[in-house]
């Protein structure tokens, strides 16, 4: 049991912070990123580039290098979020949705046979690898590196948090999903928010692409398309907007489909997961948290 | 009046349209009939060059090019050059019949591809309605063979041989619970629930479960947590390798000290990287045969090497097989017409392919499957035991 629930948040908080890129953007300019998994494989290609120009490190190193790798890795998909929303979002956002969301799928397209012709179709294995120092707590194997990437990733989420509700710039966020003109009447620049906000979304889905590189060691081109959709998931059922809520939304998921697989076996986790949500959601179309609309980002 | 004077429009391009596939149609038709030299006879190949598997395409595509050119250098088939012409199949269904019909309609006259079971069997019916030979090097599903179709020929073995040949492992290893796991694919898990069946039978090792994972992933520990708790000492993973490496690092992770073994989809040093470590040194696999394990192929991989600056890979010798014998069986029809090659191909008897000499079952399947038991020993799948 307490391996179960611990499988389960240990996906899940990667599907959560893959989700609150998604979470933010919907918030702010209504619009479904679908691009936004690709990042996440950006960024796992990003930190494969950086660790092999960094070259051998000594196991014991192994961590303090990573976080290193995190953190430009971050920047680098940070800066490419706000790229991609300056050449493919910006020009469009008076068009039609429909338009926005096809642009969204076409970039999520060019990302992920842009680096097939760039890195091939070939996966590619970390060269440097959280191995498994296995501790048992309450009859659950874990690993320290698990606790390791796990606390980076509430640390990462706390921060997104703190941001958002309690700085000036969470403040113009949240003022522009409320209402984008009246905001941009009372002197926000929407656009340059807009681009931080793709910023920060686009820094933490790439955070998530390092760690499950170094973790589970391979990353290829399609990599992000199945997080994509799953974290797009998590997303709803949090309540899409919804900081908090799509935080649990991740763990949820994770938790849904741990349990899933263990009472219905491997080929109906899937349909008990997403089962659920639609029972979920029938309930409270809004998800979790989705009513507190004072919050939305 | 403007839009019934568009649909005029349309009736009467439809109807040019119509009348120039017909003449194409009919120019063909003489063309192949005649078997005389207008132009190079075309072998199609649908393998997967995007997606998932698109990693393999490579491997078959260079060795069936390979064989192409060796035979236009002795003068080609029937006094005409043989041309290749590859389409993508993303190891998709709906993309391989897109692909497919696109090769018929550049007038293939023998399909040489079919890596993914999947996605190759939609595509059976689109040549079968044109006639087309199919000689399919790799995808190897029994669903490929049940459907008792003239016009396909496999020259891998099937999954009833795989799964056979691991029984044989298994029992010979003194397995006693065999865990099952597979990807929900056609190709994997025909062989999962034929072994599955074998398992069952008296005597000899049990299933301890069935596992179905989804593809893609990169976290299994709730499929893993399953395969732990029934406690088993053997672990046939019947999926593509790069699940394979994760699937075999995770179960170390979760402290499984039994053997593991992997079937022919997951043969690739990649799975070992992927693993990571010494994770996959002793995993088993079943396999036919490879580059690495043919004997007396130096000169053809010198050649493969010298041609294409890369290592030929799983597949490239069938791919290669598979042309040499498209142009075998046009050679010995004495024409492209889809019912004399397929009757060529029906009589061949002996064959040389690096698999053995070959002539077809009634089933259009090899009699032997081949397969051998390979270990990873640093990394590379080495031989262990060919299963004589």
């Amino acid at each position: 049991m307490a391996q179960l629930i611990w499988n389960g948040l240990f996906v899940g908080s990667f599907y959560a912070l893959v989700a609150l890129g998604y979470s933010m953007v919907y918030g702010i300019m209504k619009l479904l990123n679908f691009a936004h998994g690709d990042i996440y494989m950006l960024g796992a290609f990003t930190g494969f580039a950086i660790l092999g120009a960094v070259g051998g490190v000594s196991p014991g190193m192994a961590l303090p290098v990573l976080l290193g790798v995190l953190v430009v890795t971050m920047g680098v998909t940070g800066l490419s979020g706000v790229v991609l929303e300056r050449v493919a979002y910006r020009p469009l956002r008076s068009a039609p949705r429909l338009s926005l969301l096809i642009t969204a799928v076409g970039a999520s397209f060019a990302l992920e046979y842009g680096m097939r012709a760039a890195a091939g179709a070939d996966p590619r294995v970390y060269p440097l690898r959280l191995g498994g120092t296995t501790v048992e707590l309450l009859g659950a194997r874990i690993t320290l590196q698990q606790v390791a990437l796990i606390i980076v990733a509430i640390a990462l989420m706390a921060g997104l948090n703190v941001l958002v509700t309690r700085t000036r710039e969470g403040r113009a966020m949240r003022a522009i999903a409320l209402d984008p003109r009246t905001a941009a009447l009372m002197g926000i620049n929407v656009n340059a928010v807009i681009s931080r906000t793709f910023f920060l979304g686009s820094a933490l889905a790439g955070a998530a692409g390092v760690m499950a590189g170094a973790y589970y060691g391979k990353v290829d081109f399609l990599m992000g398309f199945l997080i994509g959709l799953k974290a797009f998931t998590s997303a709803v059922i949090g309540g899409i907007g919804n900081i908090t809520g799509t935080m649990l939304g991740g763990l949820l998921l994770g938790l849904l489909e741990s349990f899933g697989t263990y009472w219905l076996g491997g080929e109906w986790r899937d349909v008990f997961a997403f089962g659920v949500l639609i029972l979920f959601l029938t309930v409270r179309p809004t998800g979790l948290l989705g009513e507190r609309v004072t919050e939305r980002v | 009046m403007g839009r019934s004077r568009i649909s005029v429009i349309a009736a009467m391009l439809a109807a040019a349209s119509l009348l120039t596939a017909g003449c194409g149609q009919g120019l063909l038709d003489g063309g192949s009939n005649s078997g005389g030299d207008e132009g190079p006879i075309t072998l199609g190949m649908l393998i997967p060059q995007s997606g998932s598997e698109a990693a393999i395409g490579p491997y078959m595509k260079n060795a069936a090019q390979l064989a192409v050119d060796e035979i236009n250098g002795k003068g080609g088939v029937l006094g005409r050059k043989l041309e290749l012409k590859v389409a993508d199949d993303a190891c998709d269904a709906q993309t391989a019949v897109a692909g497919a019909n696109k090769l018929v309609t550049e007038g293939i006259k023998v399909s040489v591809g079919g890596y993914c079971s999947g996605a190759t069997l939609p595509t059976l019916p689109v040549f079968g309605k044109a006639n087309i030979p199919m000689i399919i090097p790799a995808a190897n599903s029994q669903e490929l063979v049940d459907q008792h179709l003239k016009h396909v020929f496999l020259i891998n073995g099937t999954g009833t041989q795989q799964a056979t040949a691991a029984m044989a492992w298994m029992t010979k290893q003194g397995a006693t619970s065999v865990a099952l796991v597979h990807d929900n694919t056609s190709y994997s898990k025909d062989i999962a629930v034929r072994t599955q069946k074998l398992l069952d039978e008296a005597g000899g090792p049990e299933t301890a479960i069935l596992e179905a994972v989804t593809p893609k992933e990169s976290d299994y520990s709730a499929n893993i947590h399953n395969i732990l708790a029934k406690k088993p000492d053997f672990v046939y993973w019947t999926g593509y390798f790069q699940e394979g490496g994760l699937i075999i690092r995770q179960l170390r992770q979760a402290g499984y000290k039994g053997s593991v073994m992997v079937g022919d989809g997951a043969v690739s040093e990649k799975l070992a990287e992927i693993a990571g470590g010494d994770a996959a040194e002793g995993v088993y696999a079943t396999m036919t045969q490879t580059p690495e394990t043919l004997q007396g192929a130096e000169a053809w991989i010198a050649a493969y090497k010298k041609k294409f600056n890369a290592d030929p890979g799983p597949y490239s010798n069938q791919a290669y097989d598979g042309v040499r014998l498209a142009a075998e069986a046009i050679t010995k029809a004495g024409s492209t017409d889809g019912d004399k090659v397929i009757a060529a191909l029906e009589a061949v008897d002996g064959f040389p392919m690096f698999s053995g000499p070959l002539k077809f079952t009634a089933d259009h399947t090899l009699s032997t499957g081949g397969f051998q038991i390979l270990v990873v020993k640093s990394g590379k799948f080495a031989l262990q035991d060919a299963l004589k």
